[in-house]
């Protein structure tokens, strides 16, 4: 059996990760799992399409320079997919124990890499730390995980982007978030080649459409007075 | 485990909860047993406004709790088997919720604070749900997915808050339930014998169909998924096996769509443990789901059980006791109730950094 020549290198919340190698180069292979929890009717239809939407959008951006694995084969069937293999750690793991500098740069190229990536009329869908690979020998970071993504024009789809971004830092490393934030919207200032305002201006709306959001309603409604 | 906050206290410790965000008048007591060293519910009692026709009225529900508060309190002090001078503090759930309902459960708090000169703690509904399936299970640091009419969101804590990982954009997932039900027919009421009546309609069904699947990475979007299964449930108003494949099917998708995004926050994150909380807790269509999902990752997996998924007081008191110990309080005539008091903005101190 193929799974007895090479390791099961990682999980992801979708896929089962397993390393390899082709012709002497490095491979990983993302195999997209049944789920035990879905319908088999429903759960055949989503592991297809993702598949074929991660395997359309990486070559697109491979084909454009943006920093993600080559594909190198795709098996639509079995919901499989053979990419080059990332030397790197995830973002999610790294995050917290990286310095000023080392953070900075990482948050720069991302914005870099996510302004060029929108500039292409493509959004990620789950932009967040777990699908960011980090190379700390060479300090280039790469984007994976192509499942949710998507091509449109709507600015609304890149802000989504970079709220759920926003978000996972805030949820994984609170204190780390305005310093990421800040470098990320440098670096995708320069790339990006619509209205950077706007699209952040987006975000910040998407911020404060929670439910709960007590900022939006100060707007709108008169603050509860004392209870009588 | 309390005890190297508590230090050496002598007597018990009694703090009694209300509840009256939405729904639910509820009034719960716990006791911290100094010889035992434990912290137990003495006493849950609650009464539920079930609205004739309609969704909730926020004022018809108001008075729904004035009426029933005095002797939902006079069965909590029963039942706890204390006497309102025993308690050491008074706990109420400021927020968030609806205004008509939160004041009755403050002004009682109010009162009984001053006049029997008990601290108020004030509490944040969401964390006492969260809190209460923390305390049952003696979980520590899991995975939280909170789902009820009003609420639909997955957090984690860090850095002494709870933090939002992904949430609803629209509508709650017990909203789209109840929302869906109503406008076939079939609620009010909504439970019956613990059961929604959505499931009772999805065991009408046989087959899936396919319905709007929105999830925008962690977050979720219910909207367009209620207003295809209404469309759809307009045409086979008559039907009754028709009508249950709709209902089988919004929930399966409703559902999916919630284990989707929480297993992506799990692995994000790497917790160890999932917990479910809110109402929404007692459906057993999900709890299924979950179980097979955190099977796969190697979590645990636990969810409150019905008496204490749903808006209670025992929750109330019991983030009280936190509270309590770590002084905690407000002077009565600050009691504000906060409509919409989010669950990522309340700093903890017993949280872990
Ligand atoms: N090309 C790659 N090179 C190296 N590691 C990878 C590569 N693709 C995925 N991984 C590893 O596998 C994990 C899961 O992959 P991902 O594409 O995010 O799948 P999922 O959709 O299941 O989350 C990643 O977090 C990463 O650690
Ligand atoms: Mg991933």
């Amino acid at each position: 059996m193929a799974t007895q020549l090479v390791n099961v290198f990682d999980k992801g919340a979708e896929s089962v990760i397993i390393q390899g190698e082709l012709l002497g180069k490095k491979i990983i292979v993302k195999y997209r799992v049944k789920k035990p929890y879905r319908h088999p009717k429903f759960d055949e239809i989503f592991r297809k399409t993702r598949t074929k939407t991660e395997a359309k959008i990486l070559s697109e951006l491979y084909m454009n320079k943006v920093n993600v694995p080559a594909p190198l084969i795709v098996d639509l069937k079995n919901s499989i997919i053979i990419m080059e293999h990332i030397e790197g750690q995830k973002l999610s793991d790294l995050i917290e124990y990286m310095d000023i500098e080392e953070l900075k740069t990482t948050a720069y190229q991302l914005g870099l890499q996510t302004g060029i990536m929108h500039s292409l009329n493509i959004y990620h869908g789950d932009l967040t730390l777990a699908n960011i690979l980090v190379n700390k020998s060479n300090k280039k970071i790469y984007i994976i995980d192509f499942g949710l993504a998507g091509y449109s024009r709507d600015i609304e789809e890149y802000a989504i982007d970079i709220h759920l971004l926003r978000r996972s830092i805030l949820a994984l490393a609170p204190d780390k978030l305005d310093v990421f934030m800040e470098k990320f919207i440098k670096g995708y200032s320069e790339s990006y080649h619509g209205n950077v305002h706007e699209v952040l201006q987006r975000v910040e709306e998407i911020r404060l459409r929670g439910r709960y959001v007590e900022e939006r309603l100060k707007k709108k409604m008169l603050r509860d007075k004392y209870i009588e | 485990m309390y005890v190297d906050i508590l230090g050496n206290v002598k007597d018990n410790i009694y703090i009694l909860g209300i509840e009256s965000t939405s729904h639910t008048f509820g009034i719960g007591v716990v006791e911290y047993n100094v010889r035992e060293k434990s912290l137990k519910i003495i006493a849950n009692e609650y009464d539920r406004y079930v609205p004739m026709k309609g969704g909730i009225h926020p004022r018809e529900a108001a008075l729904h709790h004035t009426r029933t508060a005095p002797q939902v309190l006079r069965k909590a002090l029963e039942r706890a088997g204390i006497k309102i001078k025993n308690i050491n503090a008074i706990a109420v759930a400021l927020g968030p919720g609806l205004g008509p309902c939160l004041r009755v459960g403050a002004s009682l708090a109010r009162f009984l604070a001053s006049y029997y000169k008990l601290k108020l703690i004030p509490v944040n509904h969401a964390v006492a749900h969260i809190e209460i399936g923390k305390y049952l299970f003696n979980f520590k640091d899991p995975l939280i997915i909170y789902v009820s009419g009003g609420n639909t969101l997955i957090a984690i804590q860090k850095n002494k808050k709870y933090r939002i990982l992904g949430e609803t954009l629209d509508i709650p997932l017990g909203n789209l339930f109840d929302t869906f039900t109503r406008e076939i027919g079939l609620s009010p009421p909504y439970v019956i014998d613990g059961k929604h009546q959505i499931d009772i309609c999805a065991e009408w069904g046989k087959e899936f169909i396919p319905l709007p699947y929105t999830v925008k990475g962690s977050d979720l979007s219910f909207s367009g998924l209620l207003t295809a299964a209404l469309i759809q449930a307009k045409e086979y108003k008559n039907n009754k096996e028709k009508l249950g494949n709709i209902c089988l099917s919004l929930r399966e998708t409703a559902f999916n769509m919630l284990v989707e995004v929480a297993e992506r926050s799990l692995v994000l994150t790497g917790k160890k443990e999932v917990l479910l909380v809110g109402g929404v807790a007692s459906n057993k269509y999900l709890r299924e789901k979950l179980i097979a999902m955190t099977r796969v990752h190697g979590a645990k997996y636990a969810g409150t059980p019905p008496e204490y998924a749903g808006d209670n007081g025992a929750m109330i008191a019991l983030t009280g006791f936190l509270s309590y110990i770590y002084n905690i309080h407000i002077e009565p005539e600050k009691a504000f109730i906060r409509q919409r008091w989010r669950l990522d903005e309340v700093e903890l101190p017993w949280l872990p950094n």
